[in-house]
Order: C-alpha cells, then sequence, then structure tokens
C-alpha cells in the first residue's frame, strides 16, 4: 500500500506518540561485548596482590578447617568434611555440609545474620570509578584522573579486595566468567541513543535505551565480539532501561537520574535494579561506546544470586565466607528507597560498559529504529526460571544441591561419620530421616 | 504406561517351535512423571579411539600457554604439559587455537566441548547432543565383523563419563575397572585366536537365534510409545542387533593374530578418584584395551581419563581439580595457574601411558600405535572459565601410514570439527564434511594426512 507522504508522515508521527518515542533527528545502535563492575585496580599486576586499592592484597583464602572448628565440629569432622572423599559431597557441587555452621547448626547461606560475621577487608584507596549519585562532591572516591570527586561506589569499598571482583580490567574472576557467557551467547544488550538535535556530538535532547535481545553476539576469528551485527530488540517485561542525557562533545551524560531501571546483570544475580540511575558514556570514533551505568542496587538479591549459585562451591571458587559477604554488604549499603522505612536496602554501584556498532532493529525486524522507547507493552510474561543460575541443569536448593536421587547429602542433624561408613550406608540414613520428616 | 506393556513385561516369541524371550529396557513411559521410578594375512587393520580427559590444559587470559607449541609444523617442542608424550612426538600431532561456534546457543559448561567434537554441533542443552557422535561412524566403518563394534572405558569412575551416542540422548555405558574390562574382553564369549582346540559353542547357536524370534513384538512395542522412547528402543535394538552379529561372528574360526597374548584378570582398583590412583587405573585400562586391540576384538573405542568436570584430587590435599582450575590465581611471577599446570601434567602423564601400551605391542614391521588413530580432546581451553576456544586436540598414531604425524598445526579460532572430519577421514569413513551450522566442514586438516 502507497501513502500520500504528507498522510504517511502524519501516520508515523502519531505511531511515535502513541509509543511514547520522542522525534529523534539521528539515532545510534550499539551492542554490548563486555561489562564489569566498575573497580579500579590499584595493583601493579596479579589477582591477589597488593596495591593501593587493597594494601594487603585480597582477602586471603579461609582457613575451612578453622572454620568448621569455630563453629563447633571437632577437629575430627572437620578434616574429614573437607576430604574429597566424604560422602556428603556432590561431585562438582561442593561440601553440602559446609553450609550447617550457624547458631545451632542453622543453614548459614539462608541465615547468615545466624553466624558469626568473619569480617571482610574493604578497599582503602581513595581513588574509584563511578559516578557522583548523591550530589556530595565531600563523599566517596576522586576518578583516577583527579578530576571528578564524591564517587559514589559502596560496592568497591566493600567487595573491591574480594578476589572473585578483583582484577586488571577484564581479568577478575567475576568479569571473564558472565563476559564469557554473554560472548557464548547466553544474553545479548543492546544500547539505543537518539536525540533531537542537529550535532549528535552535542545535543540537549537525547534518550538512551537498554534492550535485550535473542539474537547472539558474533565472535570474529580473533574470539572479538564482532562489530556491525544486526540485532532485533527482544521486548522484555522487566530488562529495559530509558534514562534522559544530553551529549557533551561525544559524552553522553545523564540530565537527572532515572528513578529505577532493569538489565541483565554479569554477576551470579542475573538481574540488576538499579535506582536514581545515572550514565556517563562516550561516543569513540571508531563508532564504540565506553563508559559507565551506575545507581543503586538491592544488595540482598546480590548476595541471594551467591547462594543460589551453590553456597559452599561459590565459598570454595572466590574464597570468602558467606556470612562475611553478607556482613559486609549490609555495612556498606548506603541507600533507602522509599518504603524502606530507613533500611538501606541499597548500595551504590557501578557498571564499566564497553560496546561495539550494532544495527538495532525493531522486535518485528521490519526495519531499523529509529528512536528510543518502551517495548514493555509488547513483552511476553516473565519466564519461572529468571533468578535461577543453574535451573537448566542441576537444582539447588537453599544454597545446597541434592544428589542424584534428590536427597540433600547433609543437614543440621546429620552424622558426620568417620571414613569407615560409606556413602551409601550415609544416603540410607538421610533419606530415612527426610522420610520421617514428612 | 502404554496399553499392553509395562516394565515386567518381556517381548516373546518363537524360534524353531521354541518359545523366546527379551526383557525391555526402562522406558520413559514405565516411569513415573519425574523419571525417577518405575510406572587373514589381509592388510593389517586400521583401528580408531578417542580419548577424552576433563578441564583442558593450561592457558593464561594473556594469552600464555603450558601446552602450545611455538614451533608450528614439524620438529614442534615438548611443552611442559605435554611433557610426557617427548618421546613420542614425533608420532603424535597437536592441534591448537581450534574452538566451537556456539551458532547463538549459550555454553553449556563441560559439555559443550565434548558434544561440539563428537556430535558436529554446539549442543542446545546439557547431556543432549544434536545427533550421533561421530565414533559410531567410525565403528559402523571399521568395526563390522568385530566381536565388538566399539569398546567404551572410563579411567576414573561415572557411567555417565561415556558420551559415545547414536541419537544424541541415550549414551553408551563404560567399563570403569579393569575387571569390568577385562571380563569384557576376555571373559565370557572370548574365542582365543591362537587357541588349536577351537570349536563352536553349541549354547551360542541357541543363544543366536533368540533374537530373531521377537520382531512382531518389537513392533508393536516400538508403535505404542512416545518418540523418546523410540529413540531408547532403537538404541536397545541397535546393540541387540550387534549382540546377533557378535554371536555370528562366534561361530567361525577367527584369525590367529601374532600379537595377542591374554592377559591374566587384574584386581579391582577400588573408586578412589585420586589422581595417583585414576592414572594407575588408566594404565590397566590402557594395557587390557591394548591387547583388545591387538586381539582383534574391536577396532573402536572410546577411552574417557577423567570427566568434563574432573574431581580427581591429588591424596592428601582438600581441593579437587576442578575447584583449583577455578580458584587458583594466576602465579604473577610464573603466568599461569602453577597447581592447575600440575595437576594438568599428572593427566597428560597417562596419556604418556596410555599411547605407551599402544607402542609397546609390536604388530607387523610397526607397533600397533601405528595401526591405529587416536585422537585426543578435552572440553574447554582456559577451564577457568570455562572457556571453548583453543581446545587441546592431539592426533597419536600412524593411522596405517594416513597420517603423516609430528606436526603442530595452529589455527586461528576455525571451527573444531575440522580436526573430527580430519580423524574421520584419515580412518577411512567415507565421509566429506562433518558438523551442523557454523560448525559444518568439508575442509579436513590436509597438512597431516598423506
Amino acid at each position: 500500500m502507497k501513502l500520500p507522504f504528507a498522510k504517511a508522515a502524519g501516520l508515523a508521527l502519531l505511531m511515535a506518540a502513541a509509543h511514547g518515542a520522542a522525534s529523534a533527528e539521528w539515532t545510534r545502535t550499539w551492542a554490548i561485548e563486555w561489562y564489569e563492575p566498575a573497580h579500579y585496580y590499584g595493583a601493579e599486576t596479579g589477582i591477589i596482590d597488593p596495591g593501593t586499592d587493597c594494601p594487603k592484597g585480597t582477602n586471603p583464602e579461609p582457613d575451612w578447617i578453622g572454620v568448621l572448628k569455630k563453629a563447633g565440629y571437632t577437629e575430627q569432622e572437620a578434616l574429614w568434611l573437607r576430604d574429597p572423599s566424604h560422602p556428603y559431597r556432590v561431585p562438582n557441587h561442593g561440601q553440602n555440609q559446609m553450609a550447617f555452621r550457624g547458631e545451632g547448626r542453622a543453614n548459614v547461606y539462608v541465615h547468615p545474620e545466624l553466624a558469626a560475621d568473619p569480617g571482610m577487608q574493604g578497599v582503602t584507596g581513595t581513588i574509584g570509578e563511578g559516578l557522583d549519585l548523591d550530589g556530595d562532591k565531600t563523599n566517596g572516591f576522586v576518578s583516577v584522573d583527579g578530576k571528578t570527586t564524591g564517587i559514589d561506589n559502596q560496592f568497591y569499598r566493600t567487595m573491591g579486595c574480594w578476589k572473585y571482583f578483583r582484577g586488571p580490567p577484564r581479568l577478575s574472576y567475576n568479569a571473564e566468567s558472565r563476559n564469557d557467557e554473554m560472548r557464548e551467547g547466553r544474553w545479548t544488550v543492546l544500547i539505543v541513543a537518539s536525540g533531537e538535535g542537529d550535532d549528535p556530538m552535542n545535543d540537549d535532547k537525547v534518550r538512551v535505551g537498554f534492550y535485550d535481545s535473542t539474537d547472539k553476539l558474533v565472535k570474529d576469528g580473533n574470539g572479538d565480539i564482532a562489530t556491525g551485527y544486526t540485532f532485533r530488540i527482544q521486548p522484555h517485561a522487566r530488562f529495559e532501561a530509558i534514562l534522559e542525557a544530553k551529549t557533551v562533545d561525544g559524552v553522553i551524560v545523564s540530565t537527572s537520574p532515572t528513578k529505577e531501571i532493569w538489565l541483565r546483570d554479569p554477576s551470579y544475580a542475573r538481574e540488576l535494579q538499579l535506582l536514581q540511575a545515572q550514565l556517563q558514556l562516550t561516543m569513540k570514533d571508531d563508532g564504540s561506546l565506553s563508559g559507565i551505568l551506575a545507581g543503586y542496587r538491592p544488595w540482598k538479591r546480590l548476595y541471594q544470586g551467591m547462594v543460589e549459585a551453590r553456597g559452599s562451591v561459590i565459598e570454595q571458587l572466590t574464597w570468602a565466607e558467606l556470612p562475611g559477604v553478607w556482613n559486609a554488604l549490609k555495612r556498606g549499603a548506603d541507600y533507602s528507597p522509599d518504603g524502606a522505612n530507613g533500611e538501606k536496602t541499597h548500595i551504590s554501584f557501578a557498571l564499566k560498559i564497553d560496546a561495539v556498532r550494532a544495527y538495532v532493529m525493531t522486535p518485528d525486524a521490519s526495519r531499523k529504529v529509529s528512536g528510543v522507547r518502551s517495548y514493555k507493552s509488547e513483552a511476553p510474561p516473565m519466564g519461572p526460571s529468571l533468578h535461577a543460575f543453574f535451573s537448566n541443569r542441576f537444582r539447588v536448593t537453599d544454597g545446597l544441591v541434592p544428589d542424584s536421587d534428590g536427597v540433600i547429602l547433609a543437614g543440621p542433624d546429620a552424622p558426620i561419620l568417620p571414613p569407615t561408613v560409606t556413602g551409601a550406608e550415609l544416603r540410607a540414613r538421610l533419606k530415612a530421616s527426610a522420610k520421617g520428616a514428612d | 504406561m502404554t496399553k499392553r506393556f509395562n516394565r515386567r513385561s518381556i517381548l516373546r516369541g518363537a524360534v524353531a517351535g521354541a518359545g523366546v524371550c527379551v526383557g525391555v529396557p526402562a522406558l520413559d513411559a514405565f516411569l513415573n512423571g519425574n523419571g525417577s521410578a518405575y510406572a587373514d594375512k589381509a592388510a593389517l587393520p586400521t583401528r580408531f579411539g578417542t580419548y577424552f580427559w576433563g578441564l583442558g590444559l593450561t592457558d593464561t587470559p594473556l594469552g600464555g600457554s603450558r601446552w602450545v607449541p611455538e614451533t608450528v609444523g614439524r620438529g614442534y617442542e615438548a611443552t611442559p604439559e605435554l611433557i610426557s608424550i617427548k618421546h613420542l612426538r614425533h608420532k603424535v600431532s597437536v592441534f591448537s587455537g581450534f574452538r566451537v561456534i556456539g551458532d547463538g546457543k549459550p555454553n553449556v559448561v563441560h559439555w559443550s566441548g565434548h558434544a561440539a567434537i563428537l556430535g558436529g554441533e554446539a549442543p542446545a542443552r546439557n547431556r543432549v547432543m544434536a545427533g550421533p557422535s561421530f565414533d559410531t561412524a567410525v565403528a559402523d566403518a571399521l568395526g563390522a565383523g568385530m566381536r565388538f563394534k566399539q569398546v567404551d572405558v572410563a579411567a576414573s569412575g561415572g557411567q555417565s563419563a561415556c558420551h559415545s551416542t547414536r541419537n544424541g540422548a541415550t549414551f553408551a555405558t563404560p567399563e570403569t575397572t579393569p575387571l569390568e574390562l577385562y571380563q569384557r574382553l576376555f571373559g565370557e564369549g572370548f574365542q582365543d585366536p591362537n587357541d588349536p582346540n577351537w570349536t563352536p559353542d553349541p549354547s551360542i547357536v541357541l543363544r543366536r537365534s533368540v533374537l530373531s524370534g521377537i520382531a512382531e513384538q518389537r513392533k508393536a512395542l516400538i508403535s505404542e510409545v512416545g518418540r523418546s522412547d523410540q529413540l531408547k528402543l532403537d538404541q536397545y535394538f541397535t546393540s541387540l542387533r550387534e549382540i546377533e552379529k557378535q554371536l555370528e561372528i562366534q561361530l567361525q574360526r577367527p584369525e590367529p593374530c601374532e600379537a595377542c597374548e591374554v592377559p591374566d584378570a587384574p584386581k579391582d582398583l577400588g573408586n578412589s578418584v585420586t589422581i595417583d590412583v585414576v592414572n594407575a587405573n588408566s594404565k590397566m585400562l590402557a594395557k587390557l584395551l591394548a591387547m583388545g586391540l591387538a586381539c582383534n576384538q574391536t577396532r573402536v573405542f572410546n577411552f574417557v581419563h577423567t570427566p568434563g568436570t574432573s574431581i580427581t584430587y591429588i591424596a592428601g590435599e582438600q581441593k579437587t581439580y576442578h575447584q583449583i582450575t577455578h580458584d587458583e590465581p594466576t602465579d604473577t611471577t610464573l603466568g599461569y595457574q602453577p597447581k592447575t599446570s600440575e595437576l594438568a601434567g599428572l593427566v597428560m602423564g597417562a596419556f604418556g601411558d596410555f599411547l605407551n601400551e599402544m607402542e609397546a605391542i609390536q604388530e607387523g614391521e610397526g607397533t600397533l600405535l601405528d595401526h591405529m588413530l587416536v585422537m585426543a580432546f578435552s572440553d574447554t581451553g582456559y577451564a577457568k572459565i570455562h572457556s571453548l576456544e583453543n581446545i587441546p586436540v592431539l592426533f597419536a598414531g600412524g593411522a596405517g601410514g594416513r597420517h603423516i604425524a609430528g606436526q603442530h598445526i595452529a589455527s586461528k579460532g576455525e571451527p573444531i570439527t575440522r580436526l573430527s572430519l580430519t580423524a574421520q577421514q584419515l580412518v577411512g569413513v567415507p565421509r566429506g564434511e562433518f558438523g551442523m551450522g557454523a560448525m559444518r566442514t568439508s575442509r579436513p586438516v590436509t597438512e597431516v594426512m598423506a
């Protein structure tokens, strides 16, 4: 069907208005190829080595025998629990009994408050990355170039000396692991920026949108994410973020905080809610985009994500006691949203983003996007497994992994028997005990 | 549950007037919803085997490697983690830089690599392949007339460690102990090809006939179950048909085998997974397998040293290999993960022992190793992040003169299915291409092909 130009233009304008989109004079589009918590790395080399950020290096690996003894286990029991042949271990999924070291042998993964706080050493350096979220230039970190003060990034201050999050850019365990997942196709995040002015590099009315896509990233022959591929926006009931901004000499900066945004998170939490979100992204000459997206994130969800990723496995791999993580996040939290009755439920946080130039299409792939708007009304209902990190591979209950028969080989009353007792005998006792409890 | 069949059903028929019956495997249709309970002098033959170990070899994210030789082509140097094959380098080719391309499917950690190399396509989910593993095509090409079309072995236990499949969903059950492997290769039904007093076993004549008598009931059962169960039954009946063929072979006098010496039955080494025990188990299994190959019991095998999530460990230590790959920081002075590299070296030590067993058997003017091709591979490159790039692959053996061994082939991100295709062509499988999607290739690595 062919429409007269004026009529078609009018219809297009009407449609754009219906979707709440500003009329855009220019639109630029990217796909995130790497993103990670914005953590300034203060050492010369290595992951655990001392630096200006962490003068003592990262938090040391816990003495797990000592941890168990402190929790009331005998040395013999502790040594046996730590033996790789102990029958309570579920192959590849850790030692379930490690959970039961709280008060009254409570599961410390779900009840971290019932365990003694082992403490976690935080960042003591003054340099940090992120944005000034609260407008107070007298608190927070100073930028690397020294020009910006008041950078709010309590997450970095709290977790920055944890081996899991520390390392040179792109080399922390968290960043490597989660980004490798994304780059191998587990999710894709698109960025669209559009403006109303004539000069994209200097425009007072800019909108930036972050969208989901089910089109996967593509690697080139060097293993880098290829530039210039086409992606469709996949409307998502949660993962969408739209921020108001302006551009100054090619730098996109927020004009006001956005109350709440959501996007996929490169962490075990899988989702990132940011309150009072702001951004600062640089449009580079090569077409790429780099910068910071910051705001306040809910710290309990972050913790819960680690529990869901199998508590004892996370503790072993990252060298931290989860109750220590819980307490450190609680101490470091610095934001109480409306309705929280003053409770600091959120912690200031910043993501460092690198994105490559990409073609972004509307969900039906009929045309290139020509502005930033919400697609949430077109989204299907969210699936039930959004949170579950390993939902497609195995079940995790309260941070524990049942064996192939569904039995959790551990518990507050589970016998910590000597090596002379076989795994089959232990299983039989635990199954009988679980049956009795039903 | 079907109308006529349940888990206690026996498929019945008659042969020469005598009643015969065959049991039925555990089909989904018989289980509850969770699946947790019941509701000549001819040319010497070429053999082929896969050899798998978990957790790759040691890379660093900055590009360092403890296994990739610097020299490309012939005369590559023995790198620290390949030191165990140093004396056999002229019979081993090393392939670096090959990768799995996901085609949009996410990395199913500890599975995508193994499944893609064998199945030709990155899998969509855990424990499922897009189709048959290519070793079965090799078994069809090389295994005809053998007592066992193929033999599957797992040196560190685990019935689910072997990923040979004909339908992508059900997998071969491996022998996990030397005793099991001995009993399979040399136990009941074994015919010493060099025994002068060989006569056909009359009980085999009877057993041979049994399986052909249930055709009608077999068809009926297949028609009553779902797709998933049909696949299981297909695998099951294929296995039964192979037994029939094995029995037929046992009615014929075997050709004498110069190199065949029936070994004594070994003792069971137990279930411990410490690396020293796994390696001892692996060596014993390799010795038995080598003799099984020399005795023409089979020409195709899959040997799993350690599964993708190897939980082997050094005796007396608290951490397993899998854990160490993830939690050990890179030593800034050395530039790699030292404990991970130590364990990788120990694991590859077992591969050196494996090859030694194949090399120790003289066959004609060469060795058994000269008349076979072993495609050894892992499922990951940099194990810390389950990387699907730079997955280590080694080709060992002469493949009957077809393999130009002793080279290092360095790729820059090409699909690893090129190596799967190369292996198949080297042992004479008539296949022009292999793989699906971005992993589909018709380009073998011709540099190693005579």
